[in-house]
């Protein structure tokens, strides 16, 4: 048996969140130019930055899907046009209420330059179009790691007061070394050993190939509101380092989680981690395989097989 | 599942539910939604209402009118989609506004042969996202290019391009041989067979009244399933009146010699939505523990000449239903229920008219003298297209859906009665119509195989 995701270990906010609710679901772009701001003022040397996550979460109260926005999403991503909202889905509507925590002043770490190395949601009753949601979202579990400093930023929605979907997105602020402690494991040394167990393991397997034009950062930019330069185009990307623009790791987790399916069930664990970024224009191979238990692992590998992400989607019966 | 040798004499097919999605207004409540999106959608709706999850159906076949080239292969693409075993297989068929219930009668003839012993019937169409094609101009000159193997070549084939190629070709719904929209050839009809704009107003105004009254009865829950925050369908009015409907401006058959008669108000609105239709056979359905609702008696498919003016462009159902009710030997008297497709509402009154003409019906049907007439009472009892709306291909599946859960509700009333026995006619374009027969299943009755 799989091993739960954090998706599902994790039980809302620590104790001692305050909670703070917003009138509506902030706007990205505004919080990209403070979240920028931000992070210039972090590189003023003798800034003193605080070394504890703010004990906040910020709420947004009876947010409604516009079918419109739904519908663009899952044209996009390759999803059925069910009323179901895919997990994916779930996470771009509470992502600007997490990227609310991570602009405030009390936040230690820079947003721009953080990595998302893994993700991990859980889907515990169906979300509908049409159902009023509660997002809640917060950071917490700020540890030290080999190549800088990761946490955890956590989402919830709840629909007439019960949980109905929750997502651990853990991010990697590299090198910057906040904290001390014992120092977490790589993510992306799993990514290669989890993508090799499953080919020797000789189970059902699938193979579809991803052909991503040069557009698709920007195309996932505007159903998601994530408009990170570094996928928008390539000059913006270099500007961050990239030699082209990189599709964001979510586009292909849940370009994954849509390729199984309606075999993931009506609700379903969905886990990924992300290795290399995928330069666009690009080519990604992805196999999936799948036991006699119905969940499913998948692997996605540039053609010269290098890692771009790995992961698991597991119906809950 | 296993299938058994093919029985020497053919057995029965039965419906045994629907779904459809409400259908919606063209730029409406689907209008960012495509084909694919909304087949699934009712797909879904079926396999849920049913608990198919996971089943290998017999075959899903259904399909689209107005189709972009990438939906070739729609229905096995929706039928993916779905919670059903993905190795159900399907194909798309294509019958104008007949699609539908000719999707309905290929299954239940394949369960009748023992081919297959489950099937899904459907019908999608958008009039929100219809293909767009470019002008046969641009098209050569796009395909000339692509084969080329230099940059000369082709620049070439574009210097062809004249800038009146550039316009995109929308789709058209005109009859290509006679250039006439359907509109005014049924004008032309209507005309022909005297029908008033009042007796038109009413057939409207009933089909409204019908259809909302069978969703304040609770008779479409169990039909339809809210899809995009639709619950209901969007063109429904509830509250329209003869009044309303009265001032209306005719808007076909303007340039006829008789006073134009038909509206917006009694003619069917371009549309979105999907329909699916569950059938099986007997043994299949027990199996599920699944009613029987209806059982597909038998169908009938005309064409009639109207590119010559000879007969009108929808009237070919007439000609349908005169040679099925010959070969079953029945008459319009034996029927409980009567679907006439409110392709426009002169539909359901030049088609009752001419079974009701004397001579039409010797010169033209062959028969010994006049169909007969049909109390108007069994006419489109839960409303029908000019209420619901009319996403081509879907139609088919909304009215075999509801008519069999109706002869269902009959039969449950009089239990020693029946067979109930319902008609669906339904004309499409092209001069085609399309005409099945449906019953009741007694409680009584054995094994019905």
């Amino acid at each position: 048996m799989t091993v739960l995701p954090p998706s599902r270990t994790v039980t809302g906010p620590p104790p001692g969140t305050r909670v703070e609710t917003l009138p509506s679901v902030p706007g990205l772009g505004g919080l990209y130019v403070r979240g920028a701001a931000g992070s210039a003022a972090a590189q003023i040397p003798g800034r003193t930055t605080a070394t504890t996550l703010p004990a906040v979460a910020h709420r947004v109260e009876g947010v409604r899907v516009d079918p419109g926005h739904l519908t663009s999403y899952q044209h996009l991503l390759g999803e059925t046009g069910s009323d179901a909202l895919p997990s994916g889905f779930c996470h771009v509507l509470a992502f600007p209420v997490a990227t609310a925590v991570m602009v405030r002043t009390d936040f230690p770490l820079p947003l721009l330059g953080m990595v998302h190395v893994a993700n991990a949601a859980s889907v515990l009753r169906p979300v509908h179009l049409g159902d009023a949601l509660d997002v809640t979202a917060w950071t917490q579990d700020l540890r030290a790691h080999r190549r800088g400093t990761q946490l955890d930023v956590c989402a919830e929605i709840a629909v007439d007061g019960e949980v109905a979907w929750r997502g651990i997105s853990t991010y990697l602020a590299k090198g910057v070394h906040l904290v001390g402690g014992a120092e977490s494991s790589d993510a992306e040394s799993s990514v290669t050993a989890d993508a090799s167990d499953q080919e020797s393991s000789g189970e059902v397997g699938a193979s579809v190939v991803w052909r991503l034009s040069a557009d698709v950062g920007r195309a996932y930019g505007a159903v998601s509101g994530d408009r990170n330069p570094i996928h928008m185009s390539a000059l913006s990307a270099k500007a961050f380092g990239f030699p082209r623009a990189i599709a964001h790791g979510m586009y292909t987790a849940a370009r994954a989680l849509a390729d199984v399916g309606a075999r993931r069930g009506p609700t379903y664990d969905w886990t990924v981690e992300f290795a290399k970024p995928v330069l666009l224009p690009g080519r990604v191979d992805v196999t999936y395989t799948t036991g006699a238990d119905g969940a499913w692992t998948y692997a996605g590998r540039s053609s010269s097989g290098r890692p771009h992400l790995a992961g698991t989607v597991i119906p809950n019966a | 599942m296993t299938t058994s040798p093919t029985p020497s004499s053919p057995r029965e097919a039965y419906v045994l539910g629907g779904n459809r999605i409400p259908f919606g207004k063209v730029g409406g409540a689907y209008a960012r939604s495509s084909n694919q999106d909304m087949l699934t959608a009712a797909l879904d709706g079926l396999v849920a209402r049913y608990g198919l999850q996971g089943e290998r159906l017999g075959e899903i076949v259904g399909g689209a009118v107005l189709k972009h080239s990438k939906d070739f292969n729609l229905v096995r693409e929706s039928a993916l989609g779905t919670a059903l075993d993905p190795r159900t297989p399907a194909f798309d068929l294509q019958q104008a506004c007949a699609t539908g219930l000719e999707a309905v009668i290929t299954v239940s003839n394949k369960i009748r042969l023992g081919q297959i012993e489950s099937a899904i019937a459907g019908g999608v169409d958008s009039t929100s996202d219809a293909p767009v094609a470019v002008s046969p101009g641009l098209r050569r000159a796009l395909l000339t290019a692509a084969r080329a193997r230099d940059l000369p070549t082709r620049l070439k084939a574009f210097a062809k391009v004249r800038p009146a190629d550039l316009a995109p070709d929308a789709p058209r719904t005109d009859e290509p041989r006679t250039g006439l929209s359907m509109g005014e050839h049924q004008a032309v009809t209507t005309a022909r067979w005297g029908i008033t704009r009042e007796a038109q107003d009413e057939i409207a105004l009933r089909s409204h009244h019908n259809l909302a009254a069978s969703y304040e009865r609770g008779f479409q829950d169990d039909l339809v399933t809210p899809y995009r925050g639709l619950v209901r369908d969007q063109i429904l009015r509830p509250d329209t009146s003869a009044e309303k409907l009265g001032k209306l401006s005719p808007v076909f058959g303007k340039r006829l010699d008789h006073m134009p008669t038909m509206t917006a108000g009694n003619s069917t609105p371009l549309s979105d939505g999907a329909s699916a239709v569950l059938l099986g056979s007997a043994d299949w359905a027990a199996a599920r523990n699944l009613p029987l609702l209806a059982r597909v008696v038998d169908a009938e498919t005309a064409a009639v000449d109207f590119v010559h003016g000879h007969e009108g462009l929808l009237m070919a159902p007439v000609h349908a239903v005169a040679r099925l009710l010959t070969r079953q030997g029945l008459t319009l008297g034996d029927l409980d229920l009567v679907e006439i497709h409110e392709a426009f509402a002169s539909v359901v009154l030049t088609t009752q008219a001419a079974w009701a003409d004397d001579d039409y019906c010797r010169t033209e049907l062959g028969l010994p003298g006049a169909l007969g007439t049909i109390d108007p009472a069994k006419v489109n009892v839960n409303g029908s297209s000019l209420a619901a709306g009319h996403p081509f291909a879907a139609t088919g599946g909304r009215i075999v859906a509801q008519t069999a859960k109706q002869l269902a509700e009959l039969q449950a009333a009089s239990p020693a009665a029946g067979p109930f026995r319902a008609l669906v006619s339904i004309c499409a374009a092209g001069g085609l119509g399309v005409a099945a027969i449906l019953e009741s299943v007694p409680t009584t009755e054995g094994d019905p195989r």
